[in-house]
């Protein structure tokens, strides 16, 4: 005879892979995930100029300008990590009455004509069809100004040493007394900040999934009545773990999913882009993993990664346990939406505390957050990466994720057992307390 | 045999059982009666092992029930039990693999039981798709799908019309016939009449009329007498033990208060001429469930 449990399991899992509705979400998400990582190729496809630099045309009417404005730009650049990719293309232009005809036939290019007046000095004009991106805009006032300043010291007849001084970059000797810190890290630090809340985004999606999986399906039971002749074949242990698997189950199918479109993603980017899978990844994402690599915290991911898995695991199963436990309290799926409504508050708070964890460096506030179970899995790992806090107080996190689950499946049963099999929801909280302080 | 022995059970302060007793024998139809919130609920709820009674045990051939038993036990609730969103095929492998039946079992007693019922062409079609008394088919097949050793039906006939009431009928009748012991609950006296040979009352959680049929309309005195001829209303009326005459077509229903007055109502009509009719009839079962509830209630 085949256990009722992996029957359940079998059933809930089929009830939920089995739909027209789980294949249209999965195109869907498949859709978006490729998308964004081939972003940069849609925008081109579409006329943008996503990975092109921004083409400056220079009209220097100083006969000096050219080349220090030149060189200004050209160290401009947007990347994250360092990048050997300017954000301009310069090119020298001579025709100062043909401005207007240069943009005609090339609409996205910026002009900047230089000139330089006795009492002003340098003056600069720029024209362009429309607005130009903030950041641009910005890194050309800045090389501007740069190349106005370069052009008033010259002119101060100091010598070629001295005004090479002047723009030697100033030699930084960085140390860091704490022994666990490697100076290098400080830019990787930076790094995770921008990229965990990305990496952390499907953590959270998935969490969401598997509450309201499981919330709408005990509700169907419960609603339809068809709970009764469940309960009446198998144990409400059964059923509840039955549930908890068949969550989890679910999850990890959709993060396989995940992880698929993403290769799927990433494979595309390759064929578009032509290159090795490696640099297929994209130049930016290469820069990223390189760096991480081979900072200290490369040689940290070896224990990081297992740890955050751990985490996360054991907080996938408490969110499967409260939103059983929650579901076999209400009657409707109206009542358990807004029940779990407080759990996705506290999760959404996770989420943000994680993307600005760098922000409260040294917080005890923050600190104490990363042990509150269902915010840990999300922000002790964050907290980890920036070294806001050490191996063992993730581990302790880990430890509390445990015992908040031993509490779940302790007192939550009773609650599920009795809640399963009521349908008032008068004196709901009282008889749910009454049921968890009674023992078995 | 099923032996529900001295059970009580409370919510908190509040008694919705108390001390109900009674046993169902292989093939006997057994009434559980009440007025809504008389308990039937919590006790077939027991009787499934779901809830545990404060006080008493229910066993089933001598043994407690639990999971070990309700893979013997069928149980058609009042409400739709069914999984909406799932086909008549998808529900019955469901219900009848968690009864510990193989797929090829269900699958084998399904088509005959459809086919019965003739409703084969639902087979792959979703429970929400079919009307009300189609559901409750389905219901009903569920129920008795793994041939229960005890088999309990709660409203069994709501949303039926009359040509499926007697298709369930028969079906009931011959799963008694085969030594099953079935629980019957429904408001329909008429219904309770014709199957059980047994019967349960409750009002408040207590059995306020408990035993076989016969006896209970034996010790229950009222009686009714029908009488058609040329007679006044007012004059049966007047009659020493009439409690009550009511006027049905072309026919009088006189209520007596005991046995004891049909004398004296037969000496009274007797003189009267053109008399084609003086039947003393039993009281029918919903005029005593009415009569005892009632009675019960004002207390």
């Amino acid at each position: 005879m085949r256990s009722k449990l992996n029957y359940l399991i079998g059933v809930s899992l089929k009830r939920k892979v089995k739909t027209k509705w789980f294949l249209v979400a999965n195109i869907i998400i498949a859709l978006v995930v490729v998308g964004i990582i081939n972003i940069d190729s849609i925008i081109t496809f579409f006329g943008g100029d996503f990975d092109d630099a921004q083409k400056v045309y220079v009209i220097d009417d100083t006969d000096r300008a050219y080349n220090i404005l030149a060189e200004q730009l050209n160290a401009s650049s947007l990347q994250i990590v360092d990048s050997e990719e300017s954000a301009f293309e310069v090119t020298k232009y001579d025709d100062a009455d043909k401005i207007n005809d240069l943009i005609e036939e090339d609409k996205d290019i910026i002009v900047i004509h230089l000139e330089e007046k006795e009492e002003k000095g340098l003056t600069a004009k720029i024209t362009s069809q429309s607005f130009i991106d903030t950041m641009d805009y910005q890194l050309i006032t800045n090389a501007l100004t740069n190349t106005k300043v370069s052009l008033n010291i010259l002119d101060s007849n100091i010598s070629i040493e001295d005004f090479n001084k002047i723009y030697d970059p100033i030699e930084i000797e960085r140390e860091i007394l704490n022994e666990n810190e490697k100076s290098e890290d400080e830019n990787t630090n930076m790094i995770m900040t921008t990229v965990f809340p990305v990496i952390i985004l499907p953590f959270f999606m998935l969490s969401i999934f598997l509450v309201q999986m499981i919330g709408a399906e005990v509700n169907d039971e419960k609603t339809t009545r068809g709970m009764e002749i469940i309960i009446s074949n198998v144990s409400p242990k059964t059923h509840f773990f039955s549930k908890v698997i068949a969550g989890n189950l679910f999850v990890l199918i959709q993060g396989i999913l995940l992880v698929a479109y993403a290769g799927i993603g990433f494979a595309i980017r390759n064929m578009v882009g032509g290159n090795s899978i490696v640099n297929g990844l994209g130049s930016e994402v290469g820069d990223i993993l390189n760096q991480i690599m081979n900072s200290n915290l490369g040689s940290q991911l070896i224990y990081i990664i297992p740890m955050i898995l751990i985490l996360m695991i054991l907080t996938f199963i408490a969110y499967s346990l409260l939103a059983g436990v929650l579901a076999s309290m209400t009657t409707n799926t109206e009542d358990f939406q807004q029940l779990q409504t407080p759990i996705m508050i506290i999760s959404l708070v996770g989420y943000y505390l994680a993307m600005m964890a760098s922000v409260f460096d040294g917080a005890l506030f923050i600190k104490i957050f990363a042990f509150v179970p269902f915010i840990s899995a999300i922000l002790a790992p964050s907290l980890l990466i920036l070294g806001q806090i050490g191996i063992i107080e993730t581990i302790i996190a880990g430890f509390i994720m445990v015992a908040t689950n031993y509490v779940l499946i302790k007192y939550g049963m009773r609650i599920y057992k009795v809640g399963i099999l009521n349908y008032s929801s008068k004196g709901l909280w009282k008889k749910m307390f009454k049921a968890a302080r009674k023992s078995e | 045999m099923l032996k529900v022995d001295k059970i009580t059970k409370y919510y908190d302060d509040f008694k919705a059982v108390d001390n109900l007793s009674f046993t169902v024998k292989p093939g006997e139809i057994f009434g559980l009666l009440g007025v809504n919130g008389a308990g039937k609920t919590t006790t077939f709820r027991m009787i499934m092992g779901l809830l545990e009674p404060s006080s008493g045990n229910v066993t089933l051939d001598g043994k407690k029930i639990d999971y070990s038993v309700t893979d013997q036990i069928g149980f058609l609730t009042e409400e739709r039990s069914l999984l909406t969103k799932m086909t008549v095929k998808e529900q019955c492998l469901f219900y009848g693999t968690l009864k510990g039946m193989s797929d090829n079992d269900i699958l084998a007693k399904l088509d005959n039981l459809l086919e019965r019922f003739g409703i084969s062409e639902y087979k792959d079609k979703k429970i929400k798709e079919l009307s009300k008394g189609n559901q409750q088919k389905i219901q009903f097949i569920t129920a008795l799908i793994n041939d229960p050793k005890l088999l309990i039906l709660d409203e069994p006939f709501s949303g039926l019309d009359p040509i499926n009431i007697e298709l369930f009928k028969e079906m009931i009748l011959e799963m008694a016939n085969k030594g099953s012991m079935i629980i019957f609950s429904s408001h329909q006296m008429n219904h309770v009449e014709l199957f059980c040979k047994k019967i349960v009352v409750m009002l408040r959680g207590k059995a306020v009329i408990d035993g076989y049929i016969s006896d209970i309309k034996e010790q229950y005195r009222k009686k009714n007498i029908l009488i058609k001829g040329d007679i006044a209303k007012s004059e049966l009326e007047k009659i020493d033990g009439v409690l009550e005459v009511t006027e049905k077509s072309d026919e009088f229903e006189v209520k007596i208060e005991s046995i004891d007055s049909v004398e004296k109502v037969f000496k009274s009509v007797s003189k009267h001429k053109n008399i084609t009719k003086f039947v003393v009839e039993e009281p029918s079962l919903n005029e005593i469930f009415v009569a005892k509830v009632g009675e019960a209630y004002e207390k």
